[in-house]
């Protein structure tokens, strides 16, 4: 983010603080794509993401004078964001528990791959337009476990830092990464199962 | 030489181009000799790319901004 976009941001949250009730407009245009969008991405339904954005404008109304400016505040607007997307998928389901570890690659006592990894990364570019596929990925996104999800969702989908993952969540660098590492192989592997699926079908279509 | 095992290990570091010269260079040499990896690498980086690409950039409904606009004018009413 432009450093003269992030002046503007505290300028604003300093003369809302300071009771001009009127800037919360372009507080509020400001960070409401950022708050769908992550919302969005974490309860893959339109309504909830609509929901949780009003949720979230709610709570930057009224709880404004709690943010003391330790961090940034689009990282505090994260977090705001993040609780009340938990709270909506909480309402809705149980999660169901998911073994990351068993998506890992598998070795022999060598410490060789055991199984044959295909390389798909060619043609994925081409699927990545076609709705289905689009589709396949978010329904592989959505299955990460919790931990998991948001690091990568933050980090290689809205391609913000590392480090202000690791401010936004509370989390080391080193924890951050980790979760990431884990997250990118249990999505690999699901694409995986689903480039190789749908390769073999246009196989036998020709 | 290094395993594949431990390549995997490596695999977040190399792909971020953070990886000490000298481990760069003997996971690099482990590649040059093991295409399971390769495909692995390859597919890992592309993982990135195409989630990236399919689910970034989830714009607000027309209908959903409007609603949203009214709940912020609304606010300054309560």
């Amino acid at each position: 983010m432009a450093s003269e976009d992030k002046e503007r941001e505290e300028q604003l949250v300093r003369e809302f603080q300071a009771g001009n009730l009127e800037v919360f407009e372009d507080i509020a245009a400001i960070f409401q794509r950022q708050i769908y969008s992550l919302a969005f991405n974490l309860t893959r339904n339109q309504m909830d993401a609509e929901d949780v954005t009003q949720d979230v404008l709610l709570t930057l109304y009224r709880k404004i004078d709690t943010f003391q400016g330790k961090s940034a505040f689009s990282s505090w607007v994260y977090r705001i964001t993040l609780n009340a997307s938990y709270m909506k998928l909480r309402s809705r389901k149980k999660d169901k528990l998911v073994s990351i570890e068993e998506t890992f690659p598998a070795f022999n006592n060598s410490g060789y791959h055991q199984e044959i990894i295909k390389d798909w990364s060619e043609s994925a570019d081409t699927l990545t337009f076609s709705n289905e596929t689009r589709e396949n990925i978010g329904k592989a996104v959505d299955q990460l476990p919790e931990k998991e999800k948001v690091v990568f969702i933050l980090r290689d989908v809205d391609g913000l830092s590392t480090e202000k993952v690791g401010e936004i969540l509370d989390l080391s660098v080193p924890a951050v990464k980790s979760r990431l590492h884990r997250a990118r192989l249990f999505l690999r592997k699901k694409l995986s199962n689903y480039f190789e699926e749908y390769h073999s079908k246009e196989t036998q279509k020709k | 030489m290094i395993c594949c095992k431990e390549c995997l290990d490596l695999l977040y570091d190399y792909s971020e181009g953070t990886l000490p010269k000298e481990t760069s260079a003997s996971l690099e040499e482990h590649f040059s000799d093991c295409p399971p990896c390769i495909s692995f690498l390859k597919t890992y980086k592309a993982t990135t790319v195409v989630s990236r690409k399919s689910i970034k950039a989830n714009e607000i409904p027309e209908a959903v901004q409007e609603r949203l606009r009214d709940f912020v004018q609304n606010l300054k009413k309560l």
